[in-house]
Protein backbone atom coordinates (compact mmCIF):
# COMPACT_ATOMS: atom_id res chain seq x y z
CA UNK A 1 0.00 0.00 0.00
CA UNK A 2 1.22 3.48 -0.82
CA UNK A 3 2.51 5.85 1.82
CA UNK A 4 0.85 9.20 2.32
CA UNK A 5 2.69 12.38 3.25
CA UNK A 6 1.03 14.77 5.69
CA UNK A 7 0.41 17.15 2.79
CA UNK A 8 -1.97 14.54 1.32
CA UNK A 9 -3.95 14.14 4.54
CA UNK A 10 -7.66 14.81 4.19
CA UNK A 11 -10.78 13.70 5.95
CA UNK A 12 -11.66 10.11 5.14
CA UNK A 13 -8.12 9.08 4.16
CA UNK A 14 -7.33 5.61 5.52
CA UNK A 15 -4.01 5.07 7.26
CA UNK A 16 -2.35 2.24 9.17
CA UNK A 17 -1.60 3.15 12.78
CA UNK A 18 -0.28 0.71 15.37
CA UNK A 19 -1.33 -2.15 13.11
CA UNK A 20 -4.95 -1.09 12.69
CA UNK A 21 -6.60 0.68 9.75
CA UNK A 22 -7.82 4.15 10.73
CA UNK A 23 -9.81 6.86 8.99
CA UNK A 24 -8.96 10.57 9.30
CA UNK A 25 -11.72 12.60 10.96
CA UNK A 26 -9.93 15.94 11.15
CA UNK A 27 -6.51 17.37 10.33
CA UNK A 28 -5.30 20.60 11.92
CA UNK A 29 -2.04 22.15 10.71
CA UNK A 30 -0.01 24.30 13.09
CA UNK A 31 3.02 26.27 11.98
CA UNK A 32 4.95 28.22 14.61
CA UNK A 33 6.70 31.39 13.43
CA UNK A 34 10.10 29.80 13.94
CA UNK A 35 9.68 26.11 13.61
CA UNK A 36 8.40 23.21 11.72
CA UNK A 37 4.73 22.75 10.91
CA UNK A 38 2.87 19.84 12.46
CA UNK A 39 -0.39 18.06 11.73
CA UNK A 40 -2.68 17.22 14.62
CA UNK A 41 -4.89 14.46 13.32
CA UNK A 42 -7.98 12.83 14.80
CA UNK A 43 -8.66 9.36 13.52
CA UNK A 44 -11.18 6.60 13.98
CA UNK A 45 -9.76 3.14 14.45
CA UNK A 46 -11.84 1.09 12.04
CA UNK A 47 -11.35 -2.12 14.03
CA UNK A 48 -12.07 -0.90 17.56
CA UNK A 49 -14.24 2.07 16.62
CA UNK A 50 -12.26 4.24 19.05
CA UNK A 51 -11.25 7.80 18.23
CA UNK A 52 -7.58 8.62 18.64
CA UNK A 53 -5.44 11.69 18.22
CA UNK A 54 -1.95 11.71 16.80
CA UNK A 55 0.43 14.51 15.88
CA UNK A 56 2.82 14.21 12.98
CA UNK A 57 5.53 16.59 11.89
CA UNK A 58 4.69 17.96 8.47
CA UNK A 59 6.36 15.97 5.74
CA UNK A 60 6.27 12.74 7.71
CA UNK A 61 4.70 9.90 5.77
CA UNK A 62 2.42 7.17 6.98
CA UNK A 63 1.45 3.84 5.42
CA UNK A 64 -1.95 3.89 3.81
CA UNK A 65 -4.55 1.26 4.67
CA UNK A 66 -6.19 -0.73 1.89
CA UNK A 67 -9.71 0.04 2.99
CA UNK A 68 -12.78 0.07 0.77
CA UNK A 69 -16.34 0.88 1.59
CA UNK A 70 -18.91 -0.98 -0.49
CA UNK A 71 -22.70 -0.84 -0.56
CA UNK A 72 -23.97 -4.33 0.11
CA UNK A 73 -27.30 -5.96 0.74
CA UNK A 74 -27.72 -7.88 3.98
CA UNK A 75 -29.01 -11.35 3.19
CA UNK A 76 -29.20 -13.51 6.31
CA UNK A 77 -27.49 -14.65 9.49
CA UNK A 78 -26.79 -18.33 9.92
CA UNK A 79 -26.06 -18.15 13.62
CA UNK A 80 -22.36 -17.32 13.66
CA UNK A 81 -21.82 -15.57 10.35
CA UNK A 82 -23.56 -12.77 8.55
CA UNK A 83 -24.05 -12.92 4.81
CA UNK A 84 -23.96 -9.92 2.50
CA UNK A 85 -24.07 -9.52 -1.27
CA UNK A 86 -22.56 -6.94 -3.58
CA UNK A 87 -25.63 -6.10 -5.72
CA UNK A 88 -23.46 -5.17 -8.71
CA UNK A 89 -21.32 -8.29 -8.91
CA UNK A 90 -23.55 -10.64 -6.89
CA UNK A 91 -20.38 -11.57 -4.95
CA UNK A 92 -21.26 -12.78 -1.49
CA UNK A 93 -19.30 -11.78 1.59
CA UNK A 94 -19.41 -13.64 4.87
CA UNK A 95 -18.78 -11.50 7.90
CA UNK A 96 -17.66 -12.91 11.19
CA UNK A 97 -19.84 -12.17 14.21
CA UNK A 98 -16.90 -10.33 15.89
CA UNK A 99 -17.16 -7.51 13.38
CA UNK A 100 -20.85 -6.95 14.15
CA UNK A 101 -20.58 -5.42 17.62
CA UNK A 102 -23.06 -2.61 18.04
CA UNK A 103 -24.90 -3.21 14.78
CA UNK A 104 -26.49 -6.65 15.20
CA UNK A 105 -29.74 -5.14 16.39
CA UNK A 106 -30.17 -3.01 13.29
CA UNK A 107 -29.72 -5.49 10.50
CA UNK A 108 -32.85 -6.11 8.50
CA UNK A 109 -32.80 -8.61 5.66
CA UNK A 110 -32.66 -6.94 2.23
CA UNK A 111 -31.46 -3.59 3.69
CA UNK A 112 -28.49 -1.93 1.98
CA UNK A 113 -25.55 -1.48 4.34
CA UNK A 114 -22.03 -0.12 3.95
CA UNK A 115 -19.46 -2.85 4.42
CA UNK A 116 -15.89 -1.79 5.14
CA UNK A 117 -13.24 -4.09 3.71
CA UNK A 118 -9.63 -4.05 4.83
CA UNK A 119 -7.29 -6.03 2.58
CA UNK A 120 -10.51 -7.47 1.11
CA UNK A 121 -11.71 -8.74 4.48
CA UNK A 122 -14.90 -7.24 5.92
CA UNK A 123 -14.11 -5.46 9.19
CA UNK A 124 -17.27 -3.52 9.91
CA UNK A 125 -20.82 -2.91 8.77
CA UNK A 126 -22.71 0.37 8.89
CA UNK A 127 -26.47 -0.11 8.72
CA UNK A 128 -28.71 2.54 7.12
CA UNK A 129 -29.36 5.58 9.36
CA UNK A 130 -32.97 4.46 9.82
CA UNK A 131 -34.34 0.92 9.90
CA UNK A 132 -37.86 -0.47 10.35
CA UNK A 133 -38.04 -2.90 13.26
CA UNK A 134 -40.95 -4.82 14.75
CA UNK A 135 -41.83 -4.60 18.41
CA UNK A 136 -41.91 -8.11 19.90
CA UNK A 137 -42.23 -7.19 23.56
CA UNK A 138 -43.30 -4.12 25.51
CA UNK A 139 -45.67 -3.25 28.37
CA UNK A 140 -49.24 -2.52 27.30
CA UNK A 141 -49.57 1.15 26.48
CA UNK A 142 -51.79 3.64 28.21
CA UNK A 143 -54.93 4.34 26.21
CA UNK A 144 -55.19 7.85 24.93
CA UNK A 145 -51.50 8.68 25.27
CA UNK A 146 -50.64 9.96 21.86
CA UNK A 147 -48.35 12.78 22.85
CA UNK A 148 -45.38 10.51 23.20
CA UNK A 149 -44.34 11.93 26.53
CA UNK A 150 -42.47 9.62 28.79
CA UNK A 151 -41.93 6.37 26.98
CA UNK A 152 -41.20 2.75 27.76
CA UNK A 153 -38.63 0.18 26.69
CA UNK A 154 -39.59 -2.07 23.80
CA UNK A 155 -37.71 -5.12 22.54
CA UNK A 156 -37.46 -5.34 18.77
CA UNK A 157 -37.44 -8.43 16.56
CA UNK A 158 -33.67 -8.01 16.20
CA UNK A 159 -33.13 -8.07 19.96
CA UNK A 160 -32.31 -4.38 20.41
CA UNK A 161 -34.22 -2.48 23.11
CA UNK A 162 -35.46 0.99 22.16
CA UNK A 163 -37.32 3.59 24.21
CA UNK A 164 -40.70 4.04 22.46
CA UNK A 165 -43.79 6.18 23.18
CA UNK A 166 -46.39 4.65 25.51
CA UNK A 167 -48.95 4.14 22.70
CA UNK A 168 -46.78 1.64 20.80
CA UNK A 169 -47.89 -1.99 21.16
CA UNK A 170 -46.52 -5.42 20.31
CA UNK A 171 -46.55 -6.26 16.62
CA UNK A 172 -46.16 -2.65 15.41
CA UNK A 173 -43.34 -1.64 13.12
CA UNK A 174 -41.33 1.39 14.22
CA UNK A 175 -38.56 3.43 12.65
CA UNK A 176 -35.32 3.44 14.67
CA UNK A 177 -32.32 5.73 14.21
CA UNK A 178 -29.34 3.37 14.17
CA UNK A 179 -26.87 6.11 15.14
CA UNK A 180 -28.61 7.04 18.37
CA UNK A 181 -30.83 3.98 19.06
CA UNK A 182 -33.80 6.34 19.27
CA UNK A 183 -37.37 5.90 18.15
CA UNK A 184 -37.94 7.95 14.99
CA UNK A 185 -41.60 7.42 14.15
CA UNK A 186 -43.95 4.78 12.88
CA UNK A 187 -43.60 5.07 9.13
CA UNK B 1 -18.08 43.69 10.42
CA UNK B 2 -18.76 45.24 7.02
CA UNK B 3 -15.98 46.09 4.60
CA UNK B 4 -15.90 49.81 5.40
CA UNK B 5 -15.75 49.21 9.15
CA UNK B 6 -13.01 46.62 8.74
CA UNK B 7 -10.97 49.05 6.61
CA UNK B 8 -11.50 51.85 9.11
CA UNK B 9 -10.43 49.60 11.95
CA UNK B 10 -7.21 48.78 10.14
CA UNK B 11 -6.63 52.39 9.13
CA UNK B 12 -7.16 53.56 12.69
CA UNK B 13 -4.84 50.86 13.95
CA UNK B 14 -2.05 51.96 11.60
CA UNK B 15 -2.53 55.64 12.50
CA UNK B 16 -2.34 54.89 16.22
CA UNK B 17 0.72 52.72 15.71
CA UNK B 18 2.50 55.44 13.76
CA UNK B 19 1.56 58.02 16.38
CA UNK B 20 2.92 55.79 19.15
CA UNK B 21 6.28 55.53 17.42
CA UNK B 22 6.42 59.14 16.32
CA UNK B 23 5.89 60.29 19.92
CA UNK B 24 9.00 58.34 20.90
CA UNK B 25 10.98 59.69 17.93
CA UNK B 26 11.20 56.27 16.31
CA UNK B 27 11.65 56.68 12.58
CA UNK B 28 9.56 54.83 10.01
CA UNK B 29 11.62 53.19 7.25
CA UNK B 30 11.01 51.30 4.03
CA UNK B 31 13.56 48.68 3.05
CA UNK B 32 13.92 46.64 -0.17
CA UNK B 33 11.52 43.75 -0.51
CA UNK B 34 13.16 42.09 -3.50
CA UNK B 35 16.37 40.54 -2.21
CA UNK B 36 19.34 38.79 -3.80
CA UNK B 37 19.54 36.06 -1.17
CA UNK B 38 16.71 33.95 0.19
CA UNK B 39 16.31 33.57 3.94
CA UNK B 40 18.51 30.95 5.58
CA UNK B 41 15.87 30.18 8.22
CA UNK B 42 15.36 26.42 7.99
CA UNK B 43 11.56 26.44 8.34
CA UNK B 44 10.84 29.64 6.42
CA UNK B 45 10.95 29.57 2.63
CA UNK B 46 11.43 32.59 0.39
CA UNK B 47 9.35 33.00 -2.75
CA UNK B 48 11.69 33.14 -5.75
CA UNK B 49 11.06 35.51 -8.64
CA UNK B 50 12.60 35.68 -12.10
CA UNK B 51 13.37 39.29 -12.97
CA UNK B 52 14.86 41.09 -15.95
CA UNK B 53 13.67 38.32 -18.27
CA UNK B 54 14.26 40.48 -21.34
CA UNK B 55 17.68 41.73 -20.32
CA UNK B 56 19.70 39.45 -18.13
CA UNK B 57 17.52 36.99 -16.32
CA UNK B 58 18.23 36.53 -12.63
CA UNK B 59 16.57 35.26 -9.50
CA UNK B 60 15.37 37.56 -6.76
CA UNK B 61 13.57 36.64 -3.59
CA UNK B 62 10.68 38.36 -1.87
CA UNK B 63 11.62 39.21 1.69
CA UNK B 64 10.18 36.94 4.38
CA UNK B 65 10.85 39.63 6.99
CA UNK B 66 12.48 43.07 6.83
CA UNK B 67 14.91 42.02 9.57
CA UNK B 68 18.25 41.91 7.76
CA UNK B 69 17.64 45.03 5.69
CA UNK B 70 16.67 46.95 8.83
CA UNK B 71 19.75 45.65 10.60
CA UNK B 72 21.89 47.09 7.80
CA UNK B 73 20.36 50.45 8.66
CA UNK B 74 20.96 49.92 12.38
CA UNK B 75 24.60 49.08 11.70
CA UNK B 76 24.83 52.31 9.73
CA UNK B 77 23.63 54.46 12.59
CA UNK B 78 19.90 54.70 11.88
CA UNK B 79 18.95 54.78 15.56
CA UNK B 80 15.48 53.54 16.61
CA UNK B 81 13.46 52.48 13.57
CA UNK B 82 10.23 50.72 12.66
CA UNK B 83 8.65 49.39 9.52
CA UNK B 84 5.19 48.25 8.51
CA UNK B 85 5.31 46.11 5.40
CA UNK B 86 3.95 43.08 3.62
CA UNK B 87 6.14 39.99 3.86
CA UNK B 88 5.97 36.86 1.74
CA UNK B 89 6.57 33.24 2.63
CA UNK B 90 6.40 30.10 0.56
CA UNK B 91 5.01 26.74 1.67
CA UNK B 92 2.99 28.20 4.51
CA UNK B 93 0.20 26.00 5.78
CA UNK B 94 -2.33 26.11 8.56
CA UNK B 95 -5.46 28.07 9.33
CA UNK B 96 -3.51 31.13 10.53
CA UNK B 97 -0.66 31.09 8.02
CA UNK B 98 -0.65 32.77 4.65
CA UNK B 99 1.75 33.38 1.78
CA UNK B 100 1.61 37.10 2.48
CA UNK B 101 0.87 39.04 5.63
CA UNK B 102 1.66 42.38 7.18
CA UNK B 103 4.49 42.73 9.62
CA UNK B 104 5.34 45.49 12.04
CA UNK B 105 8.98 45.31 12.98
CA UNK B 106 10.77 47.68 15.33
CA UNK B 107 14.12 48.09 17.02
CA UNK B 108 15.02 49.95 20.21
CA UNK B 109 18.64 50.82 20.89
CA UNK B 110 19.91 50.05 24.37
CA UNK B 111 16.83 48.00 25.27
CA UNK B 112 17.00 44.47 26.61
CA UNK B 113 14.06 42.17 25.90
CA UNK B 114 12.31 43.04 29.15
CA UNK B 115 12.36 46.74 28.33
CA UNK B 116 11.07 45.93 24.85
CA UNK B 117 8.26 43.77 26.28
CA UNK B 118 7.29 46.66 28.58
CA UNK B 119 7.31 49.00 25.60
CA UNK B 120 5.08 46.59 23.66
CA UNK B 121 2.58 46.55 26.52
CA UNK B 122 2.34 50.35 26.11
CA UNK B 123 1.92 49.98 22.35
CA UNK B 124 -0.83 47.39 22.79
CA UNK B 125 -2.54 49.61 25.33
CA UNK B 126 -2.56 52.45 22.80
CA UNK B 127 -4.20 50.06 20.36
CA UNK B 128 -6.87 49.03 22.84
CA UNK B 129 -5.38 45.67 23.81
CA UNK B 130 -5.32 45.53 27.56
CA UNK B 131 -5.63 42.86 30.18
CA UNK B 132 -3.58 41.05 32.73
CA UNK B 133 0.00 40.76 31.48
CA UNK B 134 1.70 37.44 32.18
CA UNK B 135 5.43 36.97 31.78
CA UNK B 136 6.69 33.43 31.87
CA UNK B 137 10.10 32.14 30.96
CA UNK B 138 10.02 29.25 28.49
CA UNK B 139 11.19 26.95 31.29
CA UNK B 140 8.50 28.23 33.68
CA UNK B 141 5.79 27.69 31.08
CA UNK B 142 6.92 24.08 30.59
CA UNK B 143 7.10 23.53 34.35
CA UNK B 144 3.74 25.06 35.05
CA UNK B 145 1.70 23.71 32.17
CA UNK B 146 3.53 20.55 31.18
CA UNK B 147 5.43 19.47 34.32
CA UNK B 148 8.55 19.21 32.16
CA UNK B 149 12.04 20.52 32.98
CA UNK B 150 12.63 21.59 29.39
CA UNK B 151 16.15 22.98 29.81
CA UNK B 152 17.45 19.85 31.53
CA UNK B 153 15.63 17.07 29.71
CA UNK B 154 17.62 15.37 26.99
CA UNK B 155 16.45 14.41 23.50
CA UNK B 156 15.77 10.74 24.35
CA UNK B 157 13.71 11.64 27.42
CA UNK B 158 11.72 14.25 25.46
CA UNK B 159 10.91 11.58 22.87
CA UNK B 160 9.47 9.38 25.62
CA UNK B 161 7.30 12.30 26.77
CA UNK B 162 6.21 13.01 23.19
CA UNK B 163 5.27 9.38 22.71
CA UNK B 164 3.01 9.35 25.76
CA UNK B 165 1.15 12.30 24.23
CA UNK B 166 0.84 10.61 20.80
CA UNK B 167 3.18 13.20 19.32
CA UNK B 168 5.67 12.48 16.58
CA UNK B 169 9.16 11.52 17.73
CA UNK B 170 10.65 11.52 14.24
CA UNK B 171 13.06 14.41 14.73
CA UNK B 172 16.68 14.97 13.99
CA UNK B 173 17.25 17.87 16.38
CA UNK B 174 16.08 18.42 19.93
CA UNK B 175 14.85 21.96 19.21
CA UNK B 176 12.27 20.70 16.73
CA UNK B 177 10.85 18.36 19.35
CA UNK B 178 10.89 21.16 21.97
CA UNK B 179 8.89 23.30 19.56
CA UNK B 180 6.39 20.49 18.87
CA UNK B 181 5.91 19.92 22.60
CA UNK B 182 5.42 23.64 23.15
CA UNK B 183 2.91 23.92 20.31
CA UNK B 184 0.83 20.95 21.40
CA UNK B 185 1.16 20.79 25.17
CA UNK B 186 1.76 24.37 26.29
CA UNK B 187 0.27 26.74 23.71
CA UNK B 188 -3.30 25.52 24.25
CA UNK B 189 -2.95 26.37 27.96
CA UNK B 190 -2.03 29.97 27.09
CA UNK B 191 -5.55 30.54 25.70
CA UNK B 192 -6.70 31.58 29.15
CA UNK B 193 -4.05 34.32 29.30
CA UNK B 194 -5.07 37.54 27.49
CA UNK B 195 -1.53 38.83 27.09
CA UNK B 196 1.35 36.50 27.69
CA UNK B 197 5.05 36.90 27.02
CA UNK B 198 7.20 33.77 26.87
CA UNK B 199 10.89 34.65 27.15
CA UNK B 200 14.37 33.13 27.43
CA UNK B 201 14.11 30.28 24.95
CA UNK B 202 16.48 27.30 25.10
CA UNK B 203 19.82 28.16 23.48
CA UNK B 204 19.03 25.53 20.82
CA UNK B 205 16.24 27.87 19.61
CA UNK B 206 18.33 31.03 19.67
CA UNK B 207 17.52 32.07 16.07
CA UNK B 208 19.26 35.48 15.91
CA UNK B 209 19.07 36.25 19.64
CA UNK B 210 21.93 36.57 22.10
CA UNK B 211 22.69 33.47 24.14
CA UNK B 212 23.59 33.54 27.80
CA UNK B 213 24.19 30.17 29.51
CA UNK B 214 21.32 27.79 28.75
CA UNK B 215 19.01 30.40 27.29
CA UNK B 216 18.67 32.76 24.35
CA UNK B 217 17.27 36.21 25.10
CA UNK B 218 14.32 35.80 22.82
CA UNK B 219 10.60 36.23 23.47
CA UNK B 220 7.25 35.64 21.90
CA UNK B 221 3.94 37.29 22.60
CA UNK B 222 0.73 35.26 22.80
CA UNK B 223 -2.65 36.96 22.82
CA UNK B 224 -5.30 34.51 24.04
CA UNK B 225 -3.04 31.68 22.95
CA UNK B 226 -2.33 33.07 19.47
CA UNK B 227 1.34 33.69 18.64
CA UNK B 228 1.61 37.29 17.39
CA UNK B 229 5.18 38.47 17.94
CA UNK B 230 8.77 37.28 18.14
CA UNK B 231 11.58 39.41 19.54
CA UNK B 232 15.31 39.20 20.26
CA UNK B 233 18.10 40.86 22.10
CA UNK B 234 19.87 41.17 18.77
CA UNK B 235 23.20 39.63 17.87
CA UNK B 236 25.77 42.30 17.11
CA UNK B 237 28.83 40.88 15.37
CA UNK B 238 29.04 39.63 11.79
CA UNK B 239 30.97 36.49 12.81
CA UNK B 240 28.15 35.33 15.07
CA UNK B 241 25.55 36.01 12.41
CA UNK B 242 27.64 33.96 10.02
CA UNK B 243 27.74 31.03 12.46
CA UNK B 244 23.98 31.13 12.95
CA UNK B 245 23.29 31.36 9.19
CA UNK B 246 25.64 28.45 8.48
CA UNK B 247 23.90 26.40 11.11
CA UNK B 248 20.55 26.96 9.40
CA UNK B 249 21.99 26.37 5.94
CA UNK B 250 23.46 23.04 7.09
CA UNK B 251 20.10 22.03 8.53
CA UNK B 252 18.40 22.87 5.25
CA UNK B 253 20.93 20.69 3.43
CA UNK B 254 20.41 17.73 5.73
CA UNK B 255 16.63 18.01 5.30
CA UNK B 256 17.05 18.06 1.54
CA UNK B 257 15.57 21.56 1.25
CA UNK B 258 16.51 24.06 -1.45
CA UNK B 259 20.06 25.30 -1.02
CA UNK B 260 20.51 28.83 0.22
CA UNK B 261 23.69 30.88 -0.13
CA UNK B 262 25.24 32.70 2.76
CA UNK B 263 24.11 36.34 2.66
CA UNK B 264 27.60 37.80 2.22
CA UNK B 265 26.19 41.19 1.37
CA UNK B 266 24.52 41.40 4.77
CA UNK B 267 27.61 40.14 6.60
CA UNK B 268 29.89 42.67 4.92
CA UNK B 269 27.50 45.48 5.78
CA UNK B 270 28.07 44.62 9.45
CA UNK B 271 31.67 45.83 9.38
CA UNK B 272 30.46 48.11 12.09
CA UNK B 273 28.66 45.74 14.45
CA UNK B 274 25.04 46.37 15.30
CA UNK B 275 24.62 48.62 18.33
CA UNK B 276 23.15 46.76 21.30
CA UNK B 277 19.42 46.72 20.65
CA UNK B 278 16.30 44.62 20.91
CA UNK B 279 13.83 44.16 18.11
CA UNK B 280 10.49 42.51 17.56
CA UNK B 281 8.33 41.43 14.64
CA UNK B 282 4.56 41.54 15.05
CA UNK B 283 1.99 39.90 12.79
CA UNK B 284 -0.53 42.65 12.10
CA UNK B 285 -3.49 40.59 10.86
CA UNK B 286 -3.28 38.32 13.88
CA UNK B 287 -2.99 41.32 16.18
CA UNK B 288 -5.97 43.02 14.51
CA UNK B 289 -8.07 39.91 14.94
CA UNK B 290 -7.58 40.32 18.69
CA UNK B 291 -8.94 43.88 18.72
CA UNK B 292 -12.68 44.27 19.11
Amino acid sequence: MANYSTSQFKNGLKLMLDGNPCSIISNEIRKPGKGQASNKVRLKDLITGKTLEKTFKSGESVEGADVMELDMQYLYNDGSEWNFMDPDTFDQYVINDDAMDGVRGYLVEQDMCVVTLWNDNPISVTPPNHVMLEVVDTDPGLKGDTAGTGGKPATMNTGVVVQVPLFISIGEKVKVDTRTNEYAGRT
Amino acid sequence: MNTRDALKKRDNFLAQTRQFFSQQSIVEVQTPKLLNTPTADVYIDSIAMQVNQDIEKKSKYLHTSPELEMKKLLANGSGDIYQICTVFRDNEQGAQNFNEFTMLEYYRLGFDIHQLMDDMVQLLKTLGIEGRVSKLSYAQAFFEYGDIDILNTNFAALKVIAKTHSLSTDFEWIEDLQILLFTHLIESKLKELPLCFIYDYPATQSALAKVEGQVAHRFELYLNGVEVANGYDELQEAEIYQQRFNNEINKRTSLGKAHVDLDKDFLSSLKNSLPQCSGVAIGIERLLSQIN
